[in-house]
């Protein structure tokens, strides 16, 4: 079940909002877009690392998705179904940058420096800064698409295994294994970095 | 219990998945196993530091080819040489490229606010239940708020254009002005009036 909170709680679920709309309420779709349209753009933004992409891939799914919807069936959770059209936008659009690289604009100085010389910052340089929010973008944009996907949809979108795996449309084992093998190249990734985690965990088995 | 076998059990642990009965299978195995018990503790200090990633107020990022920056010199120098012989005709080059895709972009939205029109049109004939005069109020309504919510983000998207022609804009001059300094290095006395000339044409483009 999707973890609601506080007003969301309040109003109708997603799949009576989908029925409505269904229906020829077309107004329906406009909380389908207020509920999740933050939601979306988060998600593509840590995908595709831009804020001009996010929005406009975010706009897009929702276009998509107020076209398919009187046709779609319900066989998954309508959030399942929108992250899907996103990510495949995600993925359509990563083809289409493949062989381009990304550079911030924050990396420029007034003179233009960062194209001066080569290098950019490396991810100790970040860490010694204090940047440990730059260091785990950098470790996340490294990891293979697939990796890529769960780690974000689990830890940055909070959905659970099974949302996933619909979402994804693979088998609940190979999400596990996904995000097992994703963690284990962040948290390499970060501690070639000399980044070791924070403070001490307790064990403790729910 | 094999260490691989209880992966998918050590994730769930880690997520506060896991049935009450993994859980304990995980925390007899962990009590046992100095590896696994290693390898969860690390994996919740890095869960710990992943929240650290915040999604930015305002980042932008602009497409640079890599290719271009491994020929990043000649292709600095040939800007310079290209900017001195057609003036500001280089910087109206690239501007052309932003407006096409300008142009582009407005074209899928013209075509998307017709499909769009077409997509919301369709369902109409088949809801017999309302007033069909009222029905084509609504309808009316539906297609001008669409229009509305395309044109403003038209608009956005114009903006954002313009702004990113600015932004190529600076970095072409970057670009340039650090091609000639190289070259100044270089050649001296010669570069220094090519120099000259760039200040000219720099102050021209921004003026213009």
């Amino acid at each position: 079940m999707p973890r609601l909170k506080g007003w969301e709680r309040m109003g109708p679920t997603d799949e009576e909002l989908v029925e409505a709309f269904q229906g020829g309420d077309f107004s329906a779709f406009d909380l389908l877009v207020r509920r999740w349209d933050r939601k979306i753009q988060g998600a593509i933004f840590r995908i595709m690392g831009t804020e001009d992409e996010a929005r406009d891939l975010c706009q897009e799914t929702f276009l998509k998705a107020y076209r398919a919807l009187g046709s779609f069936k319900g066989e998954s959770r309508f959030s399942s179904w929108l992250y899907q059209i996103a990510l495949n936008l995600c993925r359509d659009r990563m083809r289409r940058r493949k062989g381009r690289t990304m550079v911030s604009l924050d990396d420029l100085d007034e003179d233009g420096a960062a194209f001066v010389s080569r290098d950019r910052p490396s991810a100790l340089d970040l860490v010694e800064k204090g940047d440990l929010s730059r260091a785990v973008a950098s470790a996340v944009a490294a990891l293979p698409e697939e990796q890529r996907e769960v780690i974000i949809l689990k830890e940055y979108q909070d959905l659970t295994f099974l949302e996933i795996a619909e979402t994804l449309g693979v088998p609940l084992s190979t999400v596990k294994t996904r995000l097992y093998r994703g963690l284990g190249q962040l948290r390499q990734h970060l501690e070639k970095q000399g980044i070791r985690g924070t403070a001490p965990v307790p064990a403790t088995f729910p | 219990m094999e260490c691989t076998n209880v992966r998918d059990e050590l994730i769930e642990v880690l997520y506060g998945e896991a049935s009450p009965d993994a859980a304990r299978r995980i925390e007899a195995h962990c009590a046992a196993c100095a590896a696994c018990r290693e390898e969860l503790d690390g994996l919740r200090r890095l869960r710990q530091d992943l929240p650290a990633w915040k999604v930015p107020e305002a980042g932008r990022t602009l497409f640079r080819s890599p290719q271009l920056m491994s020929r990043w010199l000649p292709a600095a120098v040939a800007a310079a040489l290209f900017l001195t012989l057609g003036g500001v005709g280089g910087l109206a080059l690239a501007e052309s490229r932003f407006r096409r895709l300008l142009d582009e972009r407005e074209a899928r939205h013209r075509q998307e606010i017709t499909a769009l029109k077409a997509s919301v049109a369709e369902p109409v004939s088949s809801v017999s239940t309302e007033d069909d005069a009222a029905m084509f109020v609504r309808v009316q309504d539906l297609i001008r708020q669409s229009e509305l919510r395309q044109a403003a983000a038209l608009n956005a998207s114009l903006s954002a254009f313009s702004e990113r022609t600015e932004q190529q804009r600076r970095y072409d001059l970057a670009r340039v002005s650090a091609g000639l300094s190289y070259l100044d290095g270089k050649t001296g006395q010669n570069v220094a009036r090519t120099t000259e000339l760039m200040g000219y044409v720099l102050q021209a483009s921004q003026k213009k």
